[in-house]
C-alpha cells in the first residue's frame, strides 16, 4: 500500500500531446476512478504509472519519491490489462503465478497464493487451462488474479470489465468493490462507462482531452460538475441543457430559457443578466398537472422504458425537448398528456455560456466547502 | 467461381500431371540411377525395371571405391560433414546474433534503426563475387583461409539477414502488452525477452532457422571461392567428385541423393513457413 | 501539495532526462551491434573491390601493378568480350524470367482453388527449389550425358540423334536456362499461389453473377489485382537471374568456348584463371550497379507488398 501522486505530468507522442500537465493525488489504500471518453488518455496514465512509458514532463510520486527511474519491475505494481494481455504460451496457473515467481516465493508458497487467489475469483478448476480454452470471464478473472495476487502496492484496472458480456460485468460490479477493499491496494480504476466510475471510486477524475477536468467524490461530480462536458458525460439519459439567461423573478433570480422561467436556489443574484447555459438532470424534472408560476407547459411526446426507470420525452410550448426519468410504477403518465415542467431549483445547475464553467451559487453567511468551485 | 466442364477438368489434369513430371521427374531418376550399377546405367534404351544395388551407397560410405584399376578414395563423407558443420553453425550463431537485433528493430524505433535493417538487408541482393574475390587475398593474410570459422563468418551473409527479417515480423505481431504484462508481473527485460518473446516469436524463429539451413546447406559459391578440399561441402565436393571418379556414374547419383535429401525432408517439414520466408514475409502463406 | 514539494518535483524533472534517456535508449543498440558488428565487416572487402576495379592488377604480373584510374571501365566500351558478358547475360535473364514468369503464373492459376489434390500438388512443385543449383547442375548433367542421358535417349527418339545439351555453344544456353526454369518456377509460382489465394473473392463472385467472360476477368480483374506479386517475384528473380553462377558455372564453367560467360562467371574466371584482378573487380563493380538498381526498385515494391500482407492479417 502506498500513496501516489502525479505532479504536473505531460506525455507526448510525437506531436501530439496525449497528457497535459495532469496532477493527481491518491491516498494510500483509496480506490479512484478513471472516468472519460476513449482518447483521453486515461491508459496512458496508466502505462505511465507502470513504468511502460515515461512523461515528457512532471514526476511520478509513490510514497513520495519518485519513481520514474524504477524499473517496471521494481515498481510493486500491478495491473490488469484492457484485453487481458494473458501470457498465451502458459496456464492460467503459470499465469498468475508469474508475479509470485518474481518474488521468489517457494514452490508451497507460489501454489497456495495462487490457489487462494484463484478460489476467491472462482477459477480454481479451470486452472489448468491455457488462456485460449478460457471463456471471456475466466480470462477476465484470470487477468484479474494475476494482478492481485501479489498484492501490489498500486493496483491498476484498466477498464477490465470493458470486454465481458453484460451479465458478468453487472456481477463483477458487484463484486469487485468487496475485492479490492479486502486487498487494501491503491487503486486507479479506468473505465469509460460512467456507472462503473460511480460504483467503484470513492472519488473519480474526469480525464477528457488528456487534461484532468474534475477530480471528486461521485456525488460532487454528478450534482456539481466542473463543467458542461463532465456534466454531459454523467447520467442516462443525459442532462437536460438549456441556453438562456439568469434574470430577476418575482420571488428569487431564475432563469429564463425562452418562454420559460425556472426558479434557481439563492446566490446568484450577483450574475443576473448573465448568458448561461442551464443543467437539470432527468430526475430532478417534475411533471405536474397543475402548473405553478413560470411553468411552462409541455405534453408527453414519449415513454421509455429504461431499465428500472421510466423515462418520459417531454416537448414543451415553444418546441424544447427535454427528459424525466422517475421510478418506475408511480403514477403512470400516458403518451401525448398534457401537464407542466417543474425543476427542483436546488438541483439546478448553472454553467458560464462562454467558458462552460459551472457558476457556483455564493450563499450569503456559511459557505459551504462542498460548494467552491474547482480550481 | 464459374462451373467447370468436364473437359476443362480433364485438361486441368492433364496440365498439372504435365508440371509435375517435369518437375519431379529429375529427382526420381536420380533416386534410380543411384541403386544401379554402372552397366544398368549405361544400358540402352534405359529401363526403370533393374535390379536394385546399394553398392553405390556402400561405397560412398567407406569411402573406397574398388574399381578395375585399384581402389579409390572418395572423400565424399567429409564433404556431408563439412555441409553439416557449416551449416548448423552458421545458423545458431545467426540465431544467437540475429535474434536480438530482430527485437530490437520491431520494438524500438531508434536512431538510424531502418537504415541499419536495410543494409543487412542489402547483403542478400548483392553479387557474392564482388565481396568474395577482395576476400580471398585478406582471408589469406590474415589465416582464415580454408578455415571452418572464417567460412561460418561469411556464411553470415547468407544466414542473418534471412533470419533477421522474418524473425523481425513475428516479433511485431506480439502484442507489446503481453511483455509488460510480465515485467509488471516483477521480471526483468530479459527474462520477459526469454520466457515471452523468444517462446511467441518461436514458430517464426524455427521457420527462419530451418530456411536459412537449407540456404546454407545449398550454397556454392561461398566454399568454392573460400575452401579447399577438405572444408568443401557436398555442393562443392560433388562437383569435384565427378572428375576424381571417371564414369561412376551411380556413385555420382547417390552422392546427389544423399545431398539433396536433408534440405528436401526439411521442406516438407517447414512447407508451411516455406512461403513467408520466401518472401521474407511479402505474402502471408 | 505544498509547494515545497512542488520545486523539488521540478528539479527532479529537469535532471532527470539526461540519464534517463541514456540508459533505457542504449538498449536497442546493444541488442543490434553483434549481428551488425558480424556482418558490417563486409564493407572492407567491398571498398577494396572498388579500390582495385581502379588498377592495373594482375596476380601473375604483380610488377605491372599501378593506378589507372577508370581505365578498366573505359576498356570495356570496346571490348568485345565484355559486351558479349553483357548480351549472354542480359538474355539469361530475360529468357529465365519470362519462361518463369509465364510457366509459374500458369500453374498458380491450374492450382489456385485450395483443394487436398492442389495442395500436394503444390509442396511437391516445391521440392526443385530445395535442390542446390549447384547440384541440380549436375543432376541434369547426368540426364544429359550423351552415352546415357536419359533426355540424350529421349530426344534420340523423336529424331534428334547427336544433341550435345551444354556441351554444344548452340545449345547451351538453352540448357542452363532449362536447369534454371527448373529450379526457381516453383519461386515464382508459390508465390503468386499465395499472392492468388490472398486476393479478395468479391469481385470475382461479382464477375461470375454478371456472367462476364473468364478471358475479360483473368485480364481485367485477377492480372491487375496480381500485380504487385508478379512484380515483386519477377523483380526478386531478375536480381538473382543476373547474378546467376551455379547454375552455369556447375554446368558448364563458362564453356563450351565461353559461350556463356554472364557476369559473375566471366568475373570469376578473369580472376582465378587469366588472375587479372582489376578487370574482374571492374566487371563486378557493373554488376553491381546493375543490381543497386534494381533492388531498389525490389525493396520498395516488397515493402509495399509486405506492408498490405501484414496489414490484411492484423
Amino acid at each position: 500500500m502506498a500513496s501516489l501522486a502525479l505532479d504536473h505530468v505531460t506525455k507526448r507522442y510525437g506531436r501530439e500531446t496525449v497528457l497535459d500537465d495532469v496532477s493527481l493525488s491518491v491516498a494510500d489504500g483509496e480506490i479512484v476512478s478513471i472516468f472519460g471518453p476513449s482518447g483521453a488518455g486515461k491508459t496512458v496514465l496508466l502505462r505511465l504509472i507502470a513504468g511502460m512509458a515515461e512523461p515528457e514532463e512532471g514526476a511520478i510520486l509513490v510514497d513520495g519519491s519518485d519513481v520514474i527511474d524504477v524499473a517496471p519491475e521494481q515498481r510493486s505494481v500491478g495491473m490488469a490489462f484492457q484485453n487481458f494481455a494473458l501470457f498465451p504460451h502458459m496456464s492460467a496457473f503459470d499465469n498468475i503465478a508469474s508475479p509470485l515467481v518474481a518474488r521468489r516465493l517457494g514452490r508451497d508458497g507460489i501454489e497456495d497464493g495462487v490457489q487462494k487467489i484463484a478460489r476467491l475469483l472462482k477459477i480454481d478448476h479451470v486452472l489448468g487451462h491455457a488462456p485460449r480454452a478460457l471463456s471471456n470471464g475466466q480470462k477476465q478473472r484470470t487477468a484479474l488474479a494475476r494482478a492481485l495476487v501479489a498484492a501490489p502496492k498500486i493496483l491498476l484496472l484498466d477498464d477490465p470489465l470493458r470486454n465481458v458480456d453484460a451479465k458478468l460485468r453487472f456481477e463483477m460490479r458487484l463484486e469487485l468493490p468487496r475485492l479490492l477493499e479486502r486487498f487494501g491496494s491503491t487503486v486507479l480504476y479506468v473505465t469509460q462507462d460512467y456507472r462503473e466510475a460511480m460504483a467503484l471510486g470513492r472519488r473519480i477524475a474526469v480525464l477528457v482531452h488528456g487534461r484532468i477536468a474534475q477530480f471528486g467524490t461521485p456525488d460532487e461530480i454528478y450534482d456539481r460538475p466542473a463543467n458542461v462536458e463532465v456534466a454531459e458525460l454523467f447520467g442516462d439519459p443525459g442532462i437536460n441543457l438549456f441556453e438562456g439567461h439568469v434574470e430577476a423573478g418575482r420571488s428569487g433570480m431564475v432563469a429564463a430559457v425562452g418562454g420559460m422561467r425556472l426558479p434557481l436556489a439563492p446566490g446568484f443574484e450577483r450574475i443576473a443578466g448573465r448568458s448561461v447555459t442551464i443543467g437539470v438532470r432527468p430526475e430532478h424534472v417534475g411533471f405536474a398537472a397543475a402548473g405553478t408560476e413560470g411553468a411552462v407547459a409541455a405534453r408527453v411526446a414519449a415513454l421509455l422504458p429504461l431499465n428500472d426507470r421510466m423515462v418520459r420525452l417531454l416537448v414543451t410550448e415553444d418546441g424544447r425537448e427535454l427528459y424525466t426519468s422517475r421510478e418506475a410504477g408511480g403514477a403512470a403518465m400516458e403518451e401525448g398528456a398534457r401537464g407542466h415542467v417543474v425543476a427542483d431549483p436546488a438541483a439546478i445547475v448553472v454553467f458560464d455560456r462562454e467558458t462552460g464553467r459551472r457558476i457556483a451559487p455564493r450563499s450569503a453567511g456559511f459557505a459551504s466547502p462542498a460548494l467552491q468551485e474547482n480550481p | 467461381m464459374h462451373h467447370t466442364s468436364t473437359g476443362e477438368r480433364i485438361l486441368r489434369g492433364v496440365l498439372i500431371s504435365l508440371a509435375l513430371i517435369f518437375f519431379l521427374f529429375p529427382i526420381f531418376w536420380i533416386l534410380l540411377m543411384s541403386f544401379q550399377t554402372n552397366a544398368q546405367i549405361l544400358r540402352i534404351p534405359p529401363s526403370i525395371v533393374f535390379t536394385p544395388t546399394l553398392d553405390n551407397y556402400v561405397s560412398l560410405i567407406t569411402g573406397e571405391l574398388k574399381t578395375a584399376s585399384g581402389v579409390l578414395k572418395l572423400a565424399f563423407m567429409q564433404n556431408l560433414l563439412n555441409s553439416l558443420i557449416l551449416s548448423v553453425a552458421s545458423v545458431a550463431l545467426s540465431l544467437v546474433l540475429a535474434v536480438p537485433a530482430a527485437y530490437a528493430f520491431a520494438r524500438y524505433k531508434f536512431r538510424f534503426s531502418e537504415d541499419i535493417a536495410f543494409t543487412l538487408l542489402s547483403f542478400k541482393f548483392a553479387p557474392p563475387l564482388l565481396v568474395l574475390l577482395p576476400l580471398t587475398i585478406y582471408f589469406q593474410q590474415i589465416g582464415l583461409a580454408n578455415t571452418y570459422v572464417g567460412l561460418i563468418w561469411v556464411y553470415q551473409l547468407i544466414t542473418l539477414p534471412l533470419i533477421l527479417w522474418i524473425v523481425r515480423g513475428y516479433f511485431e505481431d506480439i502484442s507489446p502488452d503481453i511483455e509488460h504484462a510480465y515485467r509488471i508481473a516483477g521480471h526483468s527485460w530479459l527474462r520477459s525477452f526469454l520466457k515471452i518473446s523468444v517462446p511467441l516469436a518461436m514458430p517464426g524463429i524455427a521457420a527462419a532457422a530451418l530456411l536459412s539451413f537449407i540456404f546454407a546447406w545449398n550454397n556454392f559459391v561461398f566454399a568454392l571461392v573460400l575452401a579447399s578440399a577438405d572444408k568443401q561441402p557436398v555442393t562443392v565436393g560433388a562437383l569435384a567428385f565427378v572428375t576424381a571418379s571417371g564414369i561412376q556414374y551411380g556413385q555420382i547419383a547417390a552422392a546427389v541423393v544423399i545431398s539433396i535429401a536433408p534440405t528436401l525432408a526439411l521442406a516438407l517439414f517447414a512447407q508451411r513457413y516455406l512461403v513467408e520466408g520466401l518472401s521474407l514475409g511479402a505474402v502471408k502463406g | 501539495m505544498t509547494s515545497a514539494d512542488h520545486a523539488t518535483a521540478g528539479r527532479a524533472a529537469a535532471e532527470r532526462p539526461l540519464t534517463r534517456r541514456r540508459r533505457r535508449n542504449l538498449l536497442p543498440y546493444l541488442l543490434s551491434l553483434p549481428a551488425l558488428l558480424v556482418t558490417v565487416w563486409i564493407i572492407i572487402p567491398f571498398v577494396t573491390a572498388i579500390y582495385y576495379s581502379l588498377l592495373r592488377y594482375r596476380l601473375s604480373l604483380p610488377q605491372l601493378r599501378g593506378f589507372v584510374w577508370f581505365d578498366n571501365y573505359l576498356n570495356f566500351l570496346t571490348d568485345g568480350r565484355f559486351w558479349y558478358t553483357v548480351e549472354v547475360s542480359l538474355l539469361y535473364t530475360v529468357l529465365t524470367v519470362v519462361i518463369e514468369l509465364v510457366l509459374g503464373l500458369g500453374i498458380a492459376l491450374l492450382l489456385q482453388r485450395p483443394s487436398r489434390f492442389n495442395n500436394l500438388a503444390a509442396m511437391l512443385l516445391l521440392l526443385p527449389l530445395m535442390v542446390a543449383p549447384a547440384l541440380a547442375s549436375l543432376m541434369w548433367k547426368l540426364m544429359t550425358n550423351p552415352n546415357f542421358g536419359i533426355l540424350s535417349y529421349l530426344v534420340g527418339l523423336v529424331g534428334v540423334t547427336n544433341f550435345r545439351w551444354a556441351s554444344d555453344p548452340s545449345s547451351a544456353l538453352f540448357t542452363v536456362v532449362l536447369v534454371d526454369v527448373w529450379v526457381y518456377t516453383p519461386f515464382i509460382m508459390v508465390l503468386l499461389l499465395a499472392g492468388l489465394r490472398s486476393l479478395p473473392k468479391q469481385p470475382f463472385e461479382a464477375a461470375a453473377l454478371d456472367g462476364v467472360p473468364r478471358t475479360f476477368v483473368f485480364f481485367r480483374i485477377t492480372l491487375p489485382m496480381l500485380m504487385p506479386y508478379i512484380l515483386t517475384a519477377s523483380l526478386f528473380r531478375m536480381l538473382e537471374s543476373i547474378q546467376q553462377f551455379d547454375i552455369v558455372y556447375a554446368m558448364t564453367q563458362g564453356g563450351p568456348g565461353n559461350t556463356l560467360t554472364v557476369f559473375q562467371v566471366e568475373a570469376y574466371l578473369q580472376f582465378f584463371q587469366f588472375t587479372n584482378v582489376g578487370r574482374s573487380a571492374a566487371l563486378l563493380m557493373v554488376l553491381w550497379a546493375i543490381t543497386f538498381a534494381l533492388s531498389n526498385v525490389f525493396v520498395k515494391n516488397w515493402l509495399r507488398l509486405r506492408e498490405r500482407a501484414h496489414g490484411a492479417a492484423a
